[in-house]
């Protein structure tokens, strides 16, 4: 009795200790900021709070995610990565390029093999315990865990500043922030009263839909809409085709994964809903958003696109329409 | 179930019973068609369903409501009838046709048609899980099967195996399936009435009426088997053809739910014992008690999971197992040591 009651309770304590840590990662990333240090030896701080140090610039770098490989290329230094995830499909010459793994399940005996300076992870993506064994074999990792489009852009000043180029670093992301300036910008011409209701569609059937606190909420907010699906809880709600006719977008956005683009034929059915009464649905490439790197911003540059072509469209007048959103 | 008079509330009440429960019945469907997202006024429900309408209150109630609600009345009733022949059938208060595998088979049926189809394969799918939960009933039925007959254990038995057998099937297809190839099979596989639609469930009626029949028709074989093999046959009854109409009928009533609905387990397993609490155990009141509170069960159920969360819709399967899972523990533990 005793043993079992031991035993039950030791997950509950893990589970603890994960919350509590999970707690102070939250309250040091908030507070990490790129230091200036360019220099090295380099010792710098990444979103787990490990002080992660360089002797030098590296010369060999393993990438864990698509949007790290992607930041690696925007900093002009792809030709350091000496392996990348199965993911890794951008810029093209990524795809081709020594693959260890995927990003849930990184093959850690192949990154060893690589003998990378340093590797480049996620918190939210790869496993803690496959990281945790990287660094007991002596390889620095170095952790990003970007939560909205700001912290892409400092995610990538950092990475400029641990692969030895820290001015070029800042200045890809002045880059892309002066982008969502301009979308910024563009959103308040267009003016309050012009912003379209947008579902950004995930899964198709079932109805699954982006909510708060995902970067696609962002990137449509960003970009001068309201999301239609702020109204339900959690990140991912899925609704069902009589949620999605209450919450009557103007505007929807499907995720382009393979297979999710269409929607059944009895869902388009819905000509209440205005987004497929007047045909404003669009499939943006999956990639763009679900991935927290530099591309976020050419997905936020098409969103706009799309809703300026909505607050354009002739002879409307978006009256009576609003108000009556969940 | 023990045989023998276990009467409850039956006799000479058997109509009030019958009668309350079709009053439950239709208050599920009332309290199904009245909820929802898009507000309906109330003086609008009486018009629609008396003369239609073409506007989005009209069309939500006519093709998402309504459906829905008709479609959890043919799965909880048909999963439920298919639970008591099972129990029946086998003198196990634990069977049902989610335990026996006849589910599993039915879901393997539909994923590999989803899976190595190419092209969209929807329209095939029913027929598949329909062929699927046959071929694993079959299965299961032969490999029972000795020479002196089939015998109730190695029946259950032989479906459980098979049943963890292909849930180790599925899960194999649903990880190594490439990304988008089976969207939104997780959803399915953890029971789904939003998959309502009017021709859907038009579809589904034969298939549960005939089934539902079938089974009412062979009540009294049913009676007479709880009776045991031995008991059965000397009354003249031919028991390995009633065993083998029961089991088909059962098997072919849960897969063709399947097909549509998902897996949904736990309502073939509570709801017999509740019918039985009320109408006894004389399969000519069991079964039909069994469909109506079945129905009710079920489009109850799937109120509280489409009303439940503020994150959208839940799986109606997970409100069905939270709570039937309780009570399949109960039950075990009340019947302890019997097989």
């Amino acid at each position: 009795m005793v043993r079992s009651d031991a035993v039950a309770a030791s997950p509950f304590r893990r589970g603890v200790v994960l919350l509590a840590a999970t707690a102070i990662l939250a309250v040091s990333s908030a507070a990490a900021t790129i230091d200036a240090a360019d220099r090295f030896p380099l010792a710098m701080r990444d979103d787990r709070g490990v002080t992660v140090r360089l002797p030098s610039p590296p010369r060999r770098v393993v990438s864990l995610a698509p949007s790290l490989t992607e930041s690696v290329f925007l900093l002009g230094k792809g030709n350091l990565l000496a392996g990348v995830t199965r993911y890794c499909n951008f810029p093209p010459p990524a795809a081709s390029l020594p693959k260890v793994g995927g990003v849930t399940d990184p093959d850690v005996e192949r990154i060893v093999a690589l003998s990378p300076d340093i590797v480049l992870c996620t918190t939210d993506g790869n496993p803690r315990g496959k990281v945790a064994a990287l660094e007991e074999m002596g390889i620095p990792c170095f952790a990003t865990a970007p939560q909205d489009l700001d912290s892409v852009f400092s995610t990538i000043e950092r990475i400029g500043a641990v692969l030895g180029d820290a001015s070029r670093g800042r200045s890809e992301a002045a880059a892309l922030r002066r982008r969502a300036e301009r979308v910024r910008r563009v959103a308040g011409k267009r003016g309050s009263g012009a912003a379209p209701s947008v579902l950004f569609v995930v899964s198709t059937s079932p109805v699954i839909v982006a909510g708060n606190g995902t970067f696609m909420d962002e990137l449509v907010r960003t970009a001068g809409g309201r999301n239609a699906a702020a109204g339900y809880f959690g990140r991912y709600p899925r609704l069902s085709v009589e949620d999605l006719v209450a919450a009557s977008p103007d505007v929807i956005f499907v995720a382009g994964m393979a297979g999710v683009e269409r929607f059944p034929e009895e869902t388009t059915r819905w000509r209440e809903v205005p987004a497929f009464r007047d045909e404003a649905v669009y499939t943006l490439d999956g990639d763009l958003v679900t991935r927290p790197g530099p591309r976020l911003v050419a997905a936020l540059e098409e969103i706009s696109g799309y809703l300026s072509a909505w607050a354009a469209r002739p002879g409307e007048s978006n009256s009576g329409r609003d108000g009556r959103k969940r | 179930m023990r045989p023998g008079p276990e009467r409850g509330f039956a006799g000479a009440r058997s109509g009030t019973v019958f009668a309350a429960l079709l009053a439950v019945l239709a208050g599920a469907v009332l309290l199904s068609a009245s909820t929802g997202p898009v507000r309906i006024p109330l003086e609008r429900y009486l018009d629609i369903l008396l003369r239609g309408g073409a506007d989005t209150s009209a069309r939500v109630l006519l093709s998402l409501r309504l459906p829905r609600a008709l479609l959890g009345v043919l799965v909880g009733g048909a999963l439920s009838s298919s639970g008591v022949a099972f129990q029946a059938l086998l003198r196990n208060p634990l069977a049902d046709p989610y335990i026996l595998g006849v589910s599993g088979g039915a879901a393997v049926g539909a994923l590999s048609v989803a899976l190595f189809l190419p092209t969209d394969a929807s329209p095939f799918l029913p027929f598949f899980a329909f062929a699927g939960a046959a071929l694993s009933a079959l299965a299961v039925f032969l490999l029972a099967r000795r020479r002196g007959g089939v015998s109730p254990e190695r029946l259950i038995l032989m479906g459980v195996v098979v049943g963890a057998f292909l849930n180790a099937v599925i899960m194999l297809m649903v990880t190594l399936s490439p990304p988008g190839k089976i969207p939104g099979a997780l959803y399915w596989l953890m029971g789904d009435l939003g998959l309502a639609t009017p021709g859907r469930v038009g579809t589904l009626l034969p298939y549960v009426a005939a089934g539902a029949a079938v089974l009412f028709a062979l009540s009294r074989g049913l009676d007479l088997m709880l009776l045991g093999d031995h008991a059965a046959f000397q009354t003249g009854l031919s028991v390995e053809r009633v065993k083998t109409a029961t089991y088909l009928t059962a098997s072919l009533l849960a897969g063709s739910v399947v097909a549509v609905s998902g897996l949904i387990g736990f309502v073939g397993l509570i709801v017999p014992h509740g019918a039985r609490v009320l109408v006894g155990s004389g399969h000519r009141k069991l079964l039909p008690a069994a469909f109506l509170m079945g129905g009710a069960f079920l489009v109850l159920s799937d109120v509280i999971a489409r009303t439940a969360s503020p994150s959208g819709e839940l799986p109606v399967g997970a409100v069905t197992a939270l709570a039937g899972a309780p009570f399949f523990l109960y039950l075990l533990r009340r019947n302890g040591g019997r097989s």
